[in-house]
């Protein structure tokens, strides 16, 4: 029963934890955002192919209002 | 019950590492602190979890992870060569089979704590990696504090989920980590984004803190009454009422002796007679033979070297009835007997090197957090005695601190302080107990490298010192801004 309680509170505080960071951009990324060049996804998104940097670019280039 | 949740857990976390994959570095950190595979008995005590998670965190950063302000440290240099030479003694040990048993599990925890600092790039990350360590380390210990309480502790007797006295499940052990949490217990509560300061984050730190400060009871272990003491000595270091806080720890030293069992304080008085506590004459014993030891092998025998050693001493006891008092001397012999410090441990097993690399590795975080605490201590306080900071609104930021949007709340040396002080809790545990490779100390390592490396870049250049001393109005804001402000490639800092 203790061992129980103490494995369930403490994996609902990780659970819930895991759950905030997953919505945190700053986990991957600090700052207003990364030179267009070396713009990435989240996660695995970073894997993906132009389209990606060229939208990121585009939204890089529009913060400095260029 | 729960084998399926503890694998449905796994299984979500491992899930979840697809859309952010920094969470496999924290599956990893929760799977080596807990073993959950030793926890319950269907599919994960079948599976290769631990492997399976630093593949995870290994492929996950290759192959996702943005690597630009990765950067490597001299303590992980350190720690390279640690993890060479130690591989080179496992194949000169004197005692093969066992030594590659514990190599088996050191180079894995070695090599982690090389590789977690490439990870660490954002504070939020250094963060999670502190609140998953404090939080799987806290279900130990939530459990054991709650079994103390009902009276279920004891030396060797304390159960701690599995009946095994490996890893954290070992009670001296057990009890020196707990002590060494305490300080970043405190740092998440009050610093904490992914939980923010608030009532219910402070009563369930202060609870947390309270069980940390159980487990040496419930354990019976010395070591931990002793890394506790030294603990509050040190708080006092950099706390800011000090007056308080001695009133504080004396009254619940007042109020908790009592409660104490008699087997406790009768165990805890023998710290003070070592001679007569065969435990304690058997550490002395197995102390000089690894000094007469590495006297004929410099270069140590390997792991579980002790395994060669015959011990013979004296216990002396003194029993005092009226006013007569009578010593009794016992020879004993022993054989085989642990080092039961880290220090004979790196001594016996590594040599002089060994002992060299690893104490150099230690010390060296010792000063790093020094410099950084001193660093953004003086920081912090410029900030605070200079105009408003950014991302400071008069409340503390408190608003933004939820968002994460900022992170200008003094957050650096508070943080150096409490891993500074984990650190030192562990130095004074190794002391009694052999831990020099216990992976959760290693990933404190990790940890501080991770840190150091942060707030490396994170440095204020050249301009802003210099305007900084030309005007102090205008070099506080400057200071203010490079304290949160997120770091660059080149070092200099992007303003909020």
């Amino acid at each position: 029963m203790v061992d129980f309680f103490a494995l369930a509170l403490s994996h609902g505080l990780l659970a819930l934890a895991a759950l905030r960071l997953l919505g945190r951009d700053d986990l991957d990324r600090e700052g207003p955002g990364p030179p267009p060049r070396l713009a990435r996804g989240r996660g695995f998104g970073a894997l993906r192919g132009r389209e990606t940097k060229v939208n990121d670019r585009d939204e890089h280039d529009r913060t400095l209002g260029a | 019950m729960t084998n399926l949740a503890l694998s449905a857990f796994l299984i979500l976390l491992l899930a979840a590492g697809f859309r952010r994959p920094f969470l496999w570095v924290l599956a990893y950190l929760y799977v080596d602190i807990l073993q959950p595979q030793v926890i319950s008995w269907g599919l994960l005590s079948r599976l290769p979890v631990s492997l399976i998670c630093f593949v995870a965190a290994f492929l996950g950063w290759v192959l996702a992870d943005d690597k630009r302000d990765s950067r490597g440290s001299f303590r992980q240099v350190l720690m390279a060569l640690l993890l060479m030479y130690c591989g080179a003694t496992t194949l000169a040990a004197q005692f093969p089979a066992e030594a590659a048993e514990k190599w088996a599990w050191v180079w894995k925890a070695l090599v982690f704590a090389i590789f977690l600092p490439f990870t660490l790039r954002t504070r939020l990350r250094i963060e999670a990696v502190i609140l998953v360590m404090a939080l799987t380390a806290g279900a130990i210990v939530i459990g054991g504090a709650i079994k103390t309480l009902a009276g279920g502790g004891g030396y060797g007797s304390l159960r701690l989920f599995v009946d095994n006295n490996t890893g954290l499940y070992e009670g001296s052990i057990l009890s020196c980590v707990a002590i060494s949490l305490i300080p970043l217990i405190v740092w998440l509560a009050r610093h904490g984004t992914i939980f923010p300061p608030d009532w219910r984050v402070s009563t369930f730190a202060a609870a947390l803190i309270f069980a940390c400060a159980l487990i040496p009871v419930g354990t019976q272990a010395r070591t931990g009454l002793v890394c506790l003491a030294v603990l509050c000595v040190l708080y006092l270091r950099t706390a800011r009422r000090r007056v308080l806080i001695v009133a504080l720890m004396a009254a619940a030293a007042l109020i908790a002796l009592p409660f104490l069992p008699a087997s406790y304080t009768q165990r805890m008085s023998t710290i003070e007679n070592a001679q007569s506590d065969q435990s304690a004459s058997t550490r002395l014993a197995v102390w000089k033979w690894t000094l007469d030891y590495v006297r004929a092998h410099p270069f140590g025998g390997g792991f579980i070297v002790y395994k060669a050693n015959e011990l013979k001493f004296e216990t002396v006891t003194a029993d005092t009835a009226g006013s007569t008092t009578v010593i009794r001397a016992q020879e004993v012999q022993d054989s085989g007997r642990a080092f039961h410090s880290s220090y004979f441990e790196m001594l016996g097993e590594q040599g002089w090197p060994g002992l060299g690399l690893w104490l150099a590795i230690q010390l060296s975080g010792l000063v790093q957090m020094e410099i950084l605490r001193r660093r953004w201590g003086q920081r912090d306080r410029v900030t605070a005695g200079g105009v408003e900071s950014e991302g400071v609104d008069s409340e503390g930021g408190k608003s933004e601190r939820h968002e994460g949007k900022h992170d200008n709340d003094g957050w650096q040396a508070p943080l150096a302080a409490a891993l500074q002080l984990s650190q030192v809790v562990y130095l004074v545990g190794s002391l009694f107990v052999g831990i020099a490779f216990q992976p959760f100390i290693l990933m404190l390592v990790g940890v501080q490298c991770g840190l150091w490396t942060y707030l490396k870049r994170s440095r204020p250049n050249a301009a802003s010192r210099i305007s900084q001393r030309r005007s102090p109005r205008a070099g506080s804001a400057a200071a203010s801004r490079s304290a949160g402000g997120p770091p660059t490639r080149s070092g200099a800092f992007t303003p909020h």
